[in-house]
């Protein structure tokens, strides 16, 4: 299974097949994997699960997402700990100066809000995805109703385009990498 | 609770990714009808009532509200948390989606989360006007200051702005995202320079690669499993803004899970309401089907017998406890006596009027599923005002007690809420697709399965 996304190779030709369907795009997809075939990326208009279970792993976003929301719940209490009982120990209601379950409302708070903006962000910085970012897509349809096969021609070029037309690509095509 | 079977069709028609993409797209990019400018003038007016209602409270000062000094909250209270009540729908229906894996709430919440953060804004008003001087609203944030002067964080006031502060942004960010993939399906059709600029700035470079769509999904999945238990927290933090004082009618146990479905079924009753109008304005109606408003129909059933078996508790429990004070809250002035009509209202409309969707004949009427849904909102406004002013009105000392009338200004401020959520709604349905194209696409095939799309059309 992939993990990453390839880099590019220089003056290599990109093969790209169009699908019309998921469930064909996924025949195609197995094919290649059974045969060692390394994909540069599935260009497409909606998420499919199977289609992303079988091409690359599971992000590892919760981890981080976890252990931002320890930190934060941690942070958080030491934060209301120095505040209400060592720098401003102030008495009202007779209640005592150091009580947990109201702490627990703000550390369950900040924890959401906190671990929600760093997953955001991380998942930004990761898929460098930002306002006013270059785009170019595979095909005029990607974001539509086709999904685009993108692969580099590094060996045996013929026998990928047979797989392909064999599983049901719509079209094939050969291009030299836009960059 | 809610059928999530396989063979019923979610969307209906058995559409190809084509012809969803343009269908759905029709209402950013078709010509404005002419009944959203004629809604864009009202709310504008409203906004501009509003604009003069909160120049007098912050010029005149809060004297010009209908506030005494028994009745220190007033109509300012009731709609912030009417407001945050119907603000919950949003989060609620993304969670169904997200968490519950409820497909059929798909189609509706991108609508329903646009609703949200408008209603979420809309409340955030009152407390923030009925700080007085608003501009010193930072005074509220924990920092470290020249007054030398922590807060407290024992108090349920603090805890709201907190709640209501995190709420807002998560919700903000669940919206945008799930938006971020149609911005860029809009972006690459749209052959407006200006437009083609902005969606571009806003869809950050989206280009439907499926690494993306991985790390995307995951995001989802983990900022709706976040949001989850804030939409119990923030209206149990309201209710204990109420519920941790001394006074019958707020001083109750049941108030938090009471406020919570009470917010839950406001909420869904105002979704119902919009999208009856917007299936009809934009002609939805094969992807907001009957199947989905009476889904929601359901939802406001149940939500209406839990909400009565709440009001009835209450009265129980005053009676029971024999304690005089709670006897005169909820005999005297409630059930019966000065603000019994309002009572009454209450009950009548959240509790009794919407069990008529125990019959299939009302959930299938368009006009019942409109009017029922428009009555438990005003009902929602009534309980708050119960809630709030015959506990306040009339307190301990007998001698202090008082009526309550909202003034011009209090009235105005309302009015101007509305404003702001009417434009900032149709702005939202003019340039932004109600109907989440990228999240609808994967479940139009459910219920069509062995069916071939019929439909495709090549351009």
């Amino acid at each position: 299974m992939q993990t990453k996304k390839p880099r590019k190779t220089m003056n290599a030709k990109q093969i790209t097949a169009v699908f019309r369907d998921e469930s064909v795009l996924l025949t195609a997809l197995k094919k290649l994997r059974e045969n060692g075939v390394n994909i540069r990326d599935i260009y497409g208009p909606c998420a499919n699960h199977d289609l992303i279970r079988n091409f690359t792993r599971e992000s590892r976003l919760p981890y981080l997402s976890v252990l931002v929301g320890l930190f934060t719940v941690v942070a958080t209490f030491a934060f209301i700990y120095y505040v209400a009982v060592i720098d401003y120990p102030l008495r009202y209601g007779g209640k005592p100066i150091f009580s947990f379950p109201p702490m627990v409302v703000a550390m369950f708070l900040l924890a959401i809000l906190v671990t929600g903006g760093a997953s955001t962000f991380a998942f930004l910085g990761r898929t460098r995805l930002f306002p006013g970012k270059e785009v170019s897509l595979p095909g005029p349809r990607t974001l539509d109703d086709r999904f685009y096969l993108v692969l580099d021609e590094n060996f045996n070029p013929g026998e990928i385009k047979q797989w392909l037309s064999e599983s049901g690509a719509e079209e094939i095509i050969e291009n030299e990498p836009s960059e | 609770m809610l059928s999530n079977e396989t063979s019923v069709a979610l969307v209906k028609g058995n559409k190809s990714y084509g012809q969803i993409t343009g269908e759905l797209l029709a209402t950013v990019e078709g010509k404005t009808p002419l009944w959203w400018f004629a809604g864009m003038t009202i709310g504008t007016i409203l906004l501009a009532i509003g604009a003069w209602a909160v120049y007098m409270s912050l010029a005149e000062g809060l004297g010009t509200w209908g506030l005494t000094n028994s009745v220190a909250w007033g109509w300012d209270i009731i709609n912030f948390v009417w407001w945050i009540g119907i603000g919950h729908a949003g989060t609620a229906f993304t969670i169904f989606f997200l968490v519950f894996r409820q497909k059929w709430a798909g189609s509706i919440n991108r609508a329903a989360e646009a609703m949200t953060v408008f209603a979420v804004v809309c409340a955030a008003m009152f407390p923030l006007l009925h700080m007085g001087r608003p501009w010193l609203a930072f005074y509220i944030l924990p920092y470290p200051n020249t007054r030398l002067l922590w807060l407290n964080f024992n108090s349920p006031l603090f805890w709201d702005v907190l709640a209501i502060t995190t709420y807002l942004i998560t919700s903000i960010m669940l919206w945008y995202l799930g938006m971020v993939p149609d911005l860029a399906t809009i972006r690459q059709r749209t052959k407006n320079k200006v437009g083609r600029f902005l969606y571009g700035m806003f869809s950050l470079g989206w280009d439907g690669s499926l690494y993306t769509y991985n790390r995307y999904e995951t995001l989802m999945k983990l900022l709706g499993g976040l949001a989850a238990p804030l939409v119990i927290s923030v209206h149990t933090i309201v209710a204990l803004d109420f519920a941790v004082s001394v006074l019958p009618g707020w001083h109750a146990t049941i108030l938090p899970p009471y406020f919570f479905v009470g917010a839950i079924f406001s909420g869904f009753a105002m979704v119902l309401t919009l999208m009856i109008l917007f299936r009809k304005a934009f002609n939805l109606y094969d992807y907001v089907t009957e199947k989905h408003l009476d889904n929601i129909a359901h939802v406001l059933k149940y939500g209406s017998l839990v909400i009565g078996l709440a009001y009835v508790t209450e009265l129980f429990i005053a009676w029971y406890s024999g304690v005089e004070y709670e006897l005169h809250t909820f005999f005297h002035a409630r059930a019966s006596g000065t603000f019994s009509t309002a009572f009454w209202i209450m009950f009548a409309f959240n509790a009794i009027i919407p069990q008529l969707f125990w019959f299939r004949k009302a959930r299938q009427n368009l006009v019942v599923l409109f009017l029922v849904s428009v009555i438990i909102n005003i009902g929602m406004w009534f309980e708050r005002y119960i809630i709030l002013i015959s506990s306040l009105a009339q307190d301990f000392l007998p001698s202090s007690w008082t009526a309550y009338h909202p003034t011009m200004v209090d009235i105005g401020i309302y009015l101007g809420t509305f404003g702001l959520f009417t434009c900032g709604m149709l702005m939202f349905v003019r340039y932004i697709p109600i109907v989440a194209v990228n999240e609808v696409k994967p479940i139009s095939r459910q219920g069509h399965a062995n069916e071939k799309t019929t439909q495709d059309h090549e351009r």
